[in-house]
């Protein structure tokens, strides 16, 4: 058995299934990421996990030992919201010693524990100081350091990084990291952002409408999604259906069937490209094209379909609208979902 | 501009009309004639005479305990409810708002005769009039305090910061007493100030439950009114002045609350 | 699989049960039951409310009553629009003073305010005087101890409480809309006639509701300035209970309900009226 098992999982609140036949494992150690658009479900599975929900049906098992049902505080996981949640009543110091002291730890353990955390979050100086005298990054990372200054089992992050701006975020996704690294703590992210996801996780696990609509590495999941959701939620997916693909190629594809394809994996080029085995090659006109910084993302048209390309911006070279580009792609590429 | 300056002429008006009678009361207890437009005969005897009687500080004293003991008593009963309520029930809320909300249409004289006929035959303690009067009060002033305690609560984020307690090992009544009360307690003591100022401003309640059992400040001005017009005006500007004094102290622990947050 | 430990946690809610139920529920019911009761027996009578309704006496209070609330509930608020509105254009230091004059005053009621007024429009009152001798006949001839007496200062006491509650609905009130309409070619009064008040009024409505309660209930200012003399609602009420000579319980009971559901009656009006406007507020 896995170090975290969920069996069966529902979870109905009131008439409305939030989690439908959940079935998740978690290796020990692993970061995780439940990832999916608002209300899927997963901030509920981790809050059953949390014990501050209780499932309808199912059982969750860690470390071999069934927990459905116990308390939160006999599961010992530390947990960290999207809103910081710390006691604005006590400083910094005391809340990470929180835990602690609910631990009944003698005074001098707490202290040095309480110091090891502030070390390892980088908030040296500021043990005296309130939540109300930090920033969002400083208050996430004292209760991050809250969080684990138990020593729990499991971390859990509930988009813990949603309310903090995106320079800041890249700095504590990293520190996220470092913590399940160095300390071996099982973790489990939750996000809606898939670049997060991405970074940070050894498996992804992405959530639609209380199901697991896929599941599997941060590459895995990009280079092959399996459905049409898991295509339109990672990456830039171009989502064709069949009868639009086969105008694009030029051959007859079943109108049944969707097929997505990455942009950044076609060939352009001003001048007809040399025929190579397993792709496609057609041409298409330029519609319009917007600067993503290095890359340059363009609105192509073949046959009335449209579809947008992913090119690095590695020389000046800018397609004006209304030109003509001869494009190939790998068959392999485009996959049918 | 021509609109800035209409305004500031109505709001003079409106504050002179506001203040004037406050004014000449205070003028009336420092005057021994007024009998035409303007008083003469400056003294402060009445003052003096006031704090000499030991009628009036047997009165002021118990208007401060009735003032003070039930809104302790109250602000123990509804935290300990909300407690409940936040951390088991949250289905009784909507209960209990109704509930603290039907003081405010029964104030006043209704709750007062409801109480009397109701008690003041019956067993003791119920119709001890002291008893019933502190009961009366902390029904009264139940709607000013449950709404400032939930309206805190809601501030704080009460369930997220329960849960978080909870998840760090805090057992639901320490997280409660120790994580969220202390929270709020600072502006909890602001109502309990405002709702002390009312209390001491009654005299519905008082006179009816109170009579002639338990006679406090608001009771003896009465009595006052029909002896000496000075004495009674001395007396209300001390009044006066003790609950400005009390709305003062609020707004300031107010200002204080608010500077200390962010 | 649900717990079955003792719920030891109830015990905190018996405090609150308790008090509400022995101090505001019971009185309640009692009150409402005594109202259908006939005097002195047990029984289920209308004889009160019927009473209340034919007697001239009683049809008095009530009408009185409600006729005072009404007035002062309307003067309070239409001085405390302009008083809200007016804050809006004044300087910061000129518009914090004004606050704690109102917040200062609206501690001053009950009996020191029926004093001070008596001081101020008494039969020897300071005004009274300044009537007489400068001649104005209207102010030297002015009766405090009568309905409009008694309205001229329940109006005292609603302003500070109106224009408290009505200042913060005047933020909703943004210029924009003001310069909006000159633009289309208004002017100050089609503003306020079509946007503003349209704008403002379930908060002036629900204002009202509260100013109207208030005063029905309002004992001490009027005692303190009639006595007995004159029929309110209130007093009469009280009457019933403490009387010297005879305790009428049960009359009084219908009494106490007739003022409950006028209370209630402005307590609904104001949700009502709140309710409707939210689908207004976007």
């Amino acid at each position: 058995m896995s170090y975290i098992q969920f069996q069966n999982i529902h979870k109905s609140f009131g008439s409305n299934e939030v989690l439908k036949d959940i079935n998740l494992s978690v290796e020990q150690g692993q970061l995780i990421t439940l990832l999916g658009p608002s209300g899927c479900g997963k901030s509920t599975l981790l809050r059953c996990l949390a014990g501050l929900e209780d499932v309808t049906a199912g059982q969750i098992f860690l470390n071999g030992e069934n927990i459905t049902g116990k308390s939160p505080k006999e599961r010992k996981m530390g947990m960290v919201f999207q809103q910081y949640s710390l006691f604005p009543n006590l400083n910094v110091y005391e809340n990470i010693a929180f835990g602690l002291k609910m631990k009944k730890l003698a005074k001098d353990k707490i202290d040095k524990r309480v110091k090891e955390m502030v070390l390892m979050v980088d908030l040296i100086g500021k043990e005296h100081e309130y939540p109300y005298q930090l920033s969002g990054g400083q208050q996430q990372r004292v209760a991050l350091a809250r969080s684990i200054a138990t020593e729990p089992q499991v971390l859990l992050l509930d988009e813990p990084l949603s309310a903090i701006d995106a320079k800041l975020r890249k700095e504590l996704q990293t520190r996220i990291r470092q913590i399940n690294r160095q300390l071996g703590i099982t973790t489990i992210f939750v996000t809606h952002d898939q670049d997060e996801a991405m970074i940070l996780s050894d498996v992804i696990h992405l959530f639609h409408g209380g199901k697991i609509e896929q599941s599997g590495k941060p590459t895995e999941l990009y280079t092959s999604p399996k459905t049409k959701f898991a295509a339109s939620f990672i990456g830039s997916y171009n989502i064709l259906s069949g009868s639009d693909f086969g105008k694009i190629i030029g051959e007859e594809r079943n109108a049944q069937k969707n097929f997505a394809i990455r942009p950044e994996t076609f060939t352009v080029s001003p001048n007809p490209l040399p025929f190579t085995e397993g792709c496609h090659h057609f041409h298409a006109i330029v519609e319009s094209h917007i600067s993503h910084g290095n890359v340059l993302r363009y609105t192509l048209c073949t046959n009335g379909v449209s579809f947008h390309v992913d090119v690095l911006f590695r020389s000046f070279q800018l397609f004006e609208i209304g030109q003509k580009l001869y494009l190939s792609v790998e068959k392999k590429n485009c996959l049918e979902i | 501009m021509k609109r800035e300056k209409s305004s500031s002429i109505l709001i003079v008006v409106i504050c002179i009309y506001l203040i004037l009678p406050l004014l000449l009361t205070f003028f009336y207890s420092m005057f021994q004639q007024w009998n035409d437009i303007l008083p003469s005969g400056f003294t402060t005897q009445y003052y003096q005479q006031l704090f000499a009687d030991s009628r009036f500080l047997s009165a002021l004293v118990r208007t401060v305990l009735i003032s003070v003991f039930p809104i302790f008593i109250c602000t123990v009963i509804v935290l300990l409810a909300m407690y409940v309520v936040i951390v088991y029930l949250p289905g009784l809320d909507r209960i209990m708002q109704v509930l603290c909300m039907i003081p405010y249409a029964i104030q006043g004289i209704i709750l007062a005769v409801g109480i009397l006929s109701l008690y003041v035959d019956a067993p003791e303690p119920f119709s001890n009039r002291v008893f019933m009067l502190t009961a009366t009060y902390c029904v009264m002033i139940l709607p000013y305090m449950y709404q400032s305690i939930k309206n805190n609560l809601n501030a704080v984020n009460a369930p997220r910061l329960l849960e978080t307690a909870q998840i760090l090992g805090a057992g639901k009544l320490r997280a409660f007493f120790s994580i969220i009360v202390p929270n709020i307690l600072s502006s909890i003591v602001i109502s309990m100030i405002l709702s002390a100022s009312m209390i001491f401003g009654d005299f519905v309640i008082v006179n009816t439950i109170g009579g002639s059992y338990f006679e406090t400040a608001q009771m003896y001005l009465y009595k006052m009114l029909a002896q000496s017009g000075q004495l009674s005006s001395a007396l209300i500007v001390l009044l006066f002045v003790t609950t400005l004094l009390i709305s003062v102290g609020a707004m300031a622990l107010k200002s204080k609350n608010k500077s200390s947050e962010r | 699989m649900v717990n079955k430990k003792p719920k030891l946690y109830l015990l905190a809610l018996a405090p609150f049960s308790l008090l509400v139920l022995f101090f505001e529920i019971a009185p309640l019911l009692m009150v409402i039951v005594r109202s259908f009761m006939p005097e002195g027996r047990i029984g289920f009578t209308l004889e009160h409310y019927i009473s209340i309704f034919s007697k001239k006496l009683y049809q008095q209070a009530v009408w009185n009553s409600v006729l005072v609330s009404v007035v002062s509930a309307l003067a309070g608020i239409a001085i405390a629009f302009f008083a809200a509105k007016s804050v809006r254009s004044v300087g910061r230091r000129m518009k914090n003073f004004f606050i704690s004059v109102l917040n200062m005053t609206s501690n001053f009621a009950g009996i020191p305010l029926a004093f001070a007024y008596i001081i101020l429009l008494g039969n020897v009152g300071v005004l009274i005087m300044i009537g007489k001798k400068y001649g104005f006949s209207a102010l030297a001839g002015f009766n405090l101890y009568s309905l409009v007496g008694l309205m001229f200062t329940y109006v005292y006491f609603q302003v500070p409480l109106a224009t408290l509650l009505l200042i913060p609905a005047f933020n909703g009130v943004h210029p924009q809309w003001r310069e909006s309409v000159e633009l289309l070619g208004g002017n100050g009064l089609t503003f306020w006639y079509r946007v503003g008040i349209p704008n403002l009024l379930p908060s002036i409505l629900g204002t009202l509701g509260v100013l109207f309660a208030n005063s029905l209930a309002a004992y001490a200012t009027a005692y303190a300035l009639l006595q007995n003399n004159f029929s309110l609602l209130p007093i009469r009420l009280q009457e019933q209970f403490t009387g010297d000579v005879t305790q009428h319980k049960e009359f009084g009971s219908a009494l106490a309900v007739v003022l409950m559901l006028l209370m209630v009656l402005a307590i609904g009006i104001n949700n009502y009226i709140l309710k409707k406007n939210r689908g207004l507020q976007y």
